[in-house]
């Protein structure tokens, strides 16, 4: 990102300009100060202004893992629940892990309070780097279970799918699971999966293809 | 129950770009309590989120950490 000069009667002032003009806390800030500027005699002879050098501190991917493993700290520090969190990059996705005492609590029906949290963390970094960064937040192995879990649905499904040579639709779901099961099934040739509905009832339909027909080219996969 | 008000307090300021501007009252009832939450206007987008994505992440979290203090809490966006 861009350098910027500011120039001010004291360093502090330029400094607090700085901050206005990138909208960042001082912290997140790389300040160079190329002069301190002096008030002169009774501050009119010989003044000089401050000049300091400023640029946006670039968060390297360990510093984003960091970052977000101090705003999930932040949000569960005021739900009242023991908690530690490790943070962990894999393939530039931001992954934080919670550990706690394994109530429940944080996941939520259907792991609504995890996709809450993850949402939420994923908002928060976005506004502070500028860019869009993946956060997965998981605890106590939900997110590999759910994968598990649905990837046998998928499978059951596209039998019966193929069994009785009609469609069948999965329940409604979120984003992350419908492309659990889109991947599923994506190597399977006698079934093909699309996304049907609006915004939280959106589903995933699974057809079958029938014999004597070309198969259709790659399964419908926008997630 | 302050310990709910700063838990939207501390959403509600990082995702806004006027984090001055973040005010959350508190409206204490026997079982139930109304939490408040204004914004500068041109920062309402950003703790609605797209579809309401963003307040529903908020409200579930509320909801969360409200279970375990044994009550219930309710967030109101005011505009």
């Amino acid at each position: 990102m861009s350098v910027l000069e500011f120039e001010e009667k004291t360093v502090e002032d330029a400094i607090a300009l700085a901050c206005q003009e990138f909208k960042l806390p001082r912290e997140k800030l790389e300040i160079e100060i190329v002069s301190k500027g002096s008030s002169g005699i009774f501050g009119i002879v010989g003044a000089k202004k401050a000049k300091i050098r400023v640029a946006p501190k670039e968060l390297s991917l360990d510093g984003l893992a960091e970052r977000g493993k101090e705003i999930l700290t932040e949000i569960l520090r005021h739900v009242d629940l023991p908690t530690v969190i490790e943070s962990e990059l894999k393939e530039d996705q931001v992954c934080l892990n919670i550990i706690s005492n394994g109530t429940g609590l944080l996941i939520g029906k259907r792991g609504k309070t995890l996709g809450a949290l993850q949402h939420l963390v994923a908002k928060i970094l976005h506004r502070e780097v500028g860019e869009n960064v993946s956060v997965i937040v998981d605890t106590e192995n939900y997110r590999s279970k759910r994968e598990t879990s649905l990837t046998e649905l998928a499978q059951q499904l596209s039998e019966k799918v193929k069994k009785s040579h009609r469609s069948l639709t999965t329940g409604p779901m979120n984003a992350q699971d419908r492309r659990i099961i889109h991947l599923a099934l994506k190597e399977d040739l006698e079934v093909r999966t699309k996304s049907k509905g609006e915004g939280n009832l959106r589903r995933v339909v699974i057809y079958p293809i029938r014999r004597g027909k070309k198969p259709q080219p790659v399964a419908a996969l926008e997630e | 129950m302050t310990m709910l008000k700063e838990l939207i307090e501390f959403m509600a300021r990082a995702l806004v770009d006027n984090p001055e501007k973040v005010q959350v009252s508190e409206i204490e009832g026997e079982q139930t309590s109304v939490l408040e939450l204004r914004v500068a206007k041109e920062d309402l987008g950003k703790v609605i989120g797209k579809q309401g994505r963003t307040a529903r992440a908020m409200r579930t979290i509320l909801s969360a950490a409200s279970t375990k203090i044994r009550k219930r809490a309710v967030l109101e966006i005011i505009e």
